[in-house]
């Protein structure tokens, strides 16, 4: 026998990956028996399969136009004809939230994908290599923390210029730091786990133990931090869209709905509450998943 | 607070429908509110601060909002009479125009003097005018008065009350002019300090019946009543010192929060740069307190294309296409409300020689949608209209949000043109005129003469050299020149009236503008102040205010 | 200890330094000139300048030198409080900031003390009450005030307590009143992203072994929360001030926006937009200054408070890193 079949052994010795596969898929049904049982958790994840579901196929919930103007029918109060009122121009707010999704939906993704790239990866280099690069990324961390976010953002959008994308950019560098350090911290506690001492004592390489132990097992609490910052990230966008930075008209992100409406504020009110509650609730939602999810893996 | 008070509601009205008789004069002041007490302090919100120059010295700013403030703390040599147009004594007691047009003799009222105690005399005059002079200089052209002073020259001290303007060329809107705030007499030792200085206050003082007392761009301007004035214009029932002693303007942001404001009685006069929307005029006038609008004399809310070659207005024919698919009328009523006047001309109803042209600016889809179809723009599966490749949009860049910009939209939308409202940074919005990177841009000025839309059409005088020279073609700009010229070098009113009865012709016939609004001033007033007025200019005139 | 001190120090500078010079590049890489910007603050078109009017108004502003002399100039001016002239008022920024950077600091301690309190009460009853029902109800009320936009939340303050209420004024910055509806806007996002470390803090100390021997021994519940737990717990909490500090700063932007105040934030936000970048280094310089001196307070209290940080051979260790954010900050 020689070493490397020893090495091999050993490596084998530890948690395979269908093992784990196996224990994590039994473990995830356990949770989802448990999650179902939580009314609140249940109610939230259908409120944001509906929100998705809704802004891919918005016709299922609405037959009016979200764009073509009608003077006539302006400034409706909220009613079974229009769910959520008319706003200025006469035009169907609740068409007009849910043909808005995407857009919102869109950005947050890109805001998220960038968090995740980049924070994943400052944060797996920090931890993993540990000593003198660990120390320099983490003040980039800090100097990227010292910066107000919404300067920031607003220094970013400026420099890119107004629409979807440049808000999505800016929101996204705004929660990099975050995501490094969560992710910094998980790395640093799994690599002092027994097996992947052991798989590295058995000689296998950085690039392999990190892609086959690090990440799979740091996963969880990024993934919950993701959920979470989805809602951070559209509260940001809608703000960015406030200040008026968001996409342009007549296309409408939730922030720009919320906003348009703050001008019909005492007369119309329904025209940013609605809107507003509608992001919210999203918000909550995401926010009350999240710490569900957090619960469970405790 | 939503206490419906009939009275005062019927009152409103009442003044609205005689606004609505008189196409908008001013609605004067209301002195049946018993008998005028002195003292306390006015709030009035304005709309937020210019974001590109901040300026308060009468001479340079062209904010609409801070001329009115200019108004209250700078005396002019004339005054304008807003029922009639008349130019009534001021700080000169009478004047005289030498034959040729070329010499304005001034004879100056006695005992006037700056808040400072120094006099207001001929040689005060005289070296404004000088000072005025520099500055176009100083500020190669960009200082908003310019445009007032077209061919002044100099002025010449006769005796301490008497000084002469001159002038190298005539112009027939010049003793006008000498009743704008632009032109108001201020202690000429402001002129020592470079333009920019004077900007932010510094050293400008005037005559008028308040004093600035500071400006802080961005939030507020505060006045304060100047102590032992006595030579208000004969336009003024109060000709002495001002009833109020502060007064207190702010900047505020969002509309419906100014709005807010006056309705729970924060505030005193809510003042909005584009004219409350109807919402808000039923909110205000439920809660007691009243609107009063007057239009603006000067250049309506106007379109302007960019008629570069490459670009989809230099086409004649979109542009007129472009013209019939805005329904200007639904624009008004949807935006305003539905008793708000509908644009007529290039110019707003209240400017002299104004002709209204309504009967060509109609709304006809059908005619936009037949001239599009022979010029070769065929219509997409998208709904837009494309030629060679290439879809039909026009971009309309704008830092401001542009009023009931989603529904100019619509309408395009509905002939087959896409029209692209973009939103600038602050610091796009200084260039994209220069670089040319839009399709269309709106603007307007406000002055009671109808040769202020030179200094947006003319190249040889406009303030913007790049927009001016691509509004229409050089051949068209060669015969707006024309008319300009026959309208302002004569002293014959006839040839003056006809020149600029053709001149909003020929920018109608050829789609060089494309009126969108007329532009009413409007202003919430609290039921507890009274004597409101507007000046000739729309501006707030505060001689005859005072508070419960 | 000194040398850890020093070193934190020191580190402190490097991050400002850091953030200065990154800001720095943003706006020098924004694709406007400096020059037009100039020229549009003065009201003047560039096309009506002749060539040598163009040199000598660079040569005023110093735009005719090259980046690294600006930088050098700035950053040179910066360390002895000089910023420069502001592009578009020709102001000094160090005086524009003066005037303006009072009722910030009122508006930020406020809301910040305001946060502490609400935050630290909200989470002690989310732990404490029994009946579960209000104790899943306080527990989840952080969450929900994070869910909200910080604009639509001064709005509708706006909305109710001015408009409908006529209890404080909607805009401007004179008087306390004035200060009230800024400083809910500012604290409901603040307390409640504090309200959710300091519960989760509370949880995990509460099944500590030593919270079990403490209640073994028959100390009250109460006694036990208050001595041990509030205590032990509080002290993770304190790493996320720097956060609290830096959401209280954050807020200003928009809520002076909403509520019309003079302050720093509109004025960052302003200068943001017309690329006024002096004002903008300023601010953020600023900004940054605070929130690293807070951090650096923490970091040099936090070892002499928590007793299993051990002083062993001279050594200290750093806290751990704040807590993730949670809750709707940017």
């Amino acid at each position: 026998m020689t070493t490397t079949e020893v090495a091999e052994r050993i490596e084998v010795d530890a948690p395979v990956p269908e093992q784990e596969a196996g224990g994590r898929s039994a473990n995830l049904t356990a949770n989802l028996i448990q999650l179902v049982r939580k009314p609140g958790f249940l109610l939230a994840a259908l409120y944001v399969v509906f929100v998705l579901v809704s802004a891919f196929w918005p016709r299922l919930f609405t037959s009016r136009d979200p764009y073509g103007t009608d003077p006539k029918s302006a400034m409706l109060s909220p009613s079974i004809d229009h769910l959520f009122g008319t706003d200025v121009y006469g035009r169907d707010l609740w068409s007009r939230v849910l043909y808005g999704s995407p857009l919102t939906i869109k950005a947050t993704l890109i805001a998220l994908g960038i968090a995740l790239v980049a924070g994943l990866t400052l944060g797996v280099v920090s931890g993993f290599f540990a000593g003198v690069t660990d120390a320099i990324l983490m003040r980039v961390v800090d100097v990227l923390l010292a910066i107000p976010g919404l300067l920031l953002a607003l220094a970013i959008v400026t420099a890119l210029g107004y629409g979807t994308i440049p808000v999505a950019v800016a929101v996204g560098v705004g929660i990099v730091p975050g995501f490094a350090r969560t992710t910094r911290a998980e790395v640093l506690r799994v690599r002092t786990l027994p097996y992947v001492e052991a798989a590295r004592a058995g000689g296998a390489s950085w690039g392999r133990v990190l892609v086959r132990h690090i990440l799979p097992n740091s996963w969880g609490p990024v993934a919950v931090l993701a959920v979470l910052d989805a809602g951070v990230a559209i509260i940001a966008i809608a703000s960015l869209s406030f200040l008026g930075f968001g996409a342009a008209p007549p296309a409408a992100e939730w922030g720009t709905l919320i906003a348009d409406g703050r001008n019909y504020l005492v007369t119309s009110w329904w025209l940013s509450l609605m809107p507003g509650l509608f992001v919210a609730l999203l918000v909550l939602s995401l926010n009350h998943i999240s710490k569900t999810l957090q619960e469970l893996s405790r | 607070m939503r206490i419906f008070r009939p009275i005062t509601a019927a009152l409103s009205a009442a003044a609205l429908l005689a606004l609505a008789a008189c196409g908008g004069g001013s609605s004067g002041s209301d002195e049946a509110s018993g008998t005028p007490k002195s003292g306390g302090t006015l709030k009035v919100s304005f709309w937020p601060d210019n974001a590109n120059f901040s300026c308060v010295d009468p001479f340079q700013v062209y904010w609409i909002e801070h001329r009115t403030i200019a108004r209250n703390f700078a005396d002019s040599l004339t005054d304008q009479d807003p029922e009639t147009g008349k130019i009534v004594p001021w700080l000169a007691e009478k004047w005289e125009v030498s034959a040729d047009g070329l010499a304005y003799t001034f004879h100056l009222k006695d005992g006037v003097t700056f808040s400072n105690g120094t006099p207001v005399d001929a040689q005060a005059v005289a070296d404004d005018v000088a000072g005025w002079i520099a500055t176009v200089k100083a500020t190669n052209g960009a200082a908003y008065g310019a445009s007032y002073i077209q061919g002044l020259s100099g002025a010449k001290v006769v005796d301490p009350k008497t000084v002469v303007l001159q002038l190298t060329k005539p112009n027939s809107s010049f003793l006008q002019a000498t009743s704008t705030t632009n032109l108001a007499i201020t202690d000429p030792a402001e002129f020592q300090l470079t333009p920019a200085q004077r900007c932010l206050g510094k050293g400008v003082i005037g005559s008028g019946l308040f004093v600035l007392d500071h400006y802080t761009p961005k939030v507020e301007t505060v006045l304060t009543k100047r102590a032992g004035y006595n030579w208000g214009s004969e336009l003024s029932t109060n000709r002495a010192e001002a009833r109020l002693d502060k007064v207190i303007f702010n900047y505020v942001a969002e509309d419906s929060v100014r709005t807010g404001n006056l309705v729970s009685g924060a505030i005193d006069i809510a003042w909005p740069r584009n004219p409350f929307t109807p919402q808000d005029q039923k909110l205000i006038e439920k809660s007691g307190d009243t609107i009063q609008k007057r239009a603006l004399p000067g250049v309506a809310y106007t379109l302007f294309a960019n008629t570069t070659a490459g670009h989809p207005l230099s086409d004649p024919q979109v542009r007129k296409a472009f013209y019939k698919a805005i329904d200007v009328k639904t624009y008004s009523s949807t935006i305003f409300g539905a008793d708000y006047p509908v644009v007529q001309s290039v110019f707003n109803s209240t400017t002299p020689y104004f002709k209204s042209e309504s009967a060509k600016i109609t709304f006809d889809p059908a005619a936009a949608k037949q001239i599009l179809d022979a010029a070769g723009w065929t219509v997409g599966a998208d709904g837009y209209r494309a030629k060679d490749g290439k879809v039909l949009s026009i971009d309309y860049p704008s830092a401001l949000p542009i009023p009931g910009g989603e529904l100019l939209q619509s309408q395009a939308k509905d002939v087959g043109i896409k029209l692209d409202l973009r939103p600038l940074t602050t610091a796009q919005s200084a260039t994209y005129l220069t670089e040319g990177s839009y399709d269309l841009t709106s603007t307007y000025f406000t002055r009671a003469d109808p040769g202020a839309l030179q200094f947006i059409i003319n190249p040889d005088v406009a303030n913007s050299k790049a927009l001016a020279q691509r509004v229409a073609s050089p051949a068209e700009t060669t015969q707006i020149q024309a008319l300009f010229a026959k309208a302002i070098q004569t002293t014959d009113e006839k040839q003056a009236a006809q020149a600029y009865a053709d001149l909003q012709d020929y920018l109608i016939d050829n789609a060089i503008t494309f009126p969108l609004f007329e532009r009413l001033q409007n202003a919430g007033i609290s039921d507890k102040v009274h004597g409101f007025a507007f000046t000739s200019e729309s501006f707030l005139k505060l001689n005859d205010v005072w508070k419960q | 200890m000194t040398r850890y001190v020093a070193g934190r120090i020191a580190q402190a500078l490097v991050v400002l330094w850091a953030a200065y010079t990154l800001t720095f590049a943003i706006l020098y890489l924004l694709p406007s000139d400096p020059m037009q910007l100039q020229l549009a603050a003065a009201g003047v078109q560039e096309d009506s300048l002749t060539p040598d009017q163009v040199a000598a108004m660079k040569a005023e502003f110093g735009l005719d030198q090259s980046i690294w002399t600006q930088y050098w100039h700035h950053l040179g001016g910066a360390l002895h409080g000089d910023f420069g002239i502001s592009l578009t008022q020709r102001v000094p920024v160090t005086e524009m900031i003066g005037e303006r950077i009072g009722p910030t600091l009122v508006l930020s301690a406020s809301a910040a003390i305001v946060a502490l309190v609400a935050g630290s009460a909200l989470a002690y009853l989310a732990t404490f009450v029994r009946w579960s029902l209000l104790r899943i109800l306080f527990s989840r009320l952080p969450a929900v005030g994070a869910s909200f936009p910080q604009f639509f939340v001064a709005l509708f303050l706006i909305q109710f307590f001015s408009f409908q209420l006529g209890w404080f004024p909607a805009t401007g910055s004179e008087g306390a009143s004035s200060l009230v509806m800024p400083v809910i806007t500012i604290s409901v996002l603040a307390s409640s992203v504090l309200a959710q470390v300091l519960i989760k803090s509370f949880d995990e100390t509460l099944r500590q072994p030593y919270i079990t021997t403490a209640r073994a021994k028959g100390l009250s519940r109460s006694a036990v929360h208050l001595r041990h737990a509030f205590r032990n717990a509080a002290l993770p909490a304190m790493t996320i001030l720097g956060v609290i500090v830096g959401v209280t700063v954050t807020s200003s932007i928009v809520v002076e926006t909403v509520f019309t105040r003079e302050g720093v934030g509109r004025l960052a936000q302003e200068a943001v937009l017309s690329q006024d970048v002096p004002v903008v280094l300023a601010v953020v310089t600023i900004a940054a200054s605070v929130f690293v001196l807070v951090n650096l307070i923490v970091d040099l209290i936090y070892p002499l408070l928590d007793p299993r940080i051990s002083h062993t051979r001279g050594k200290v260790r750093a806290p751990a890193p704040a807590p993730a954010l949670e809750g709707g900050t940017l």
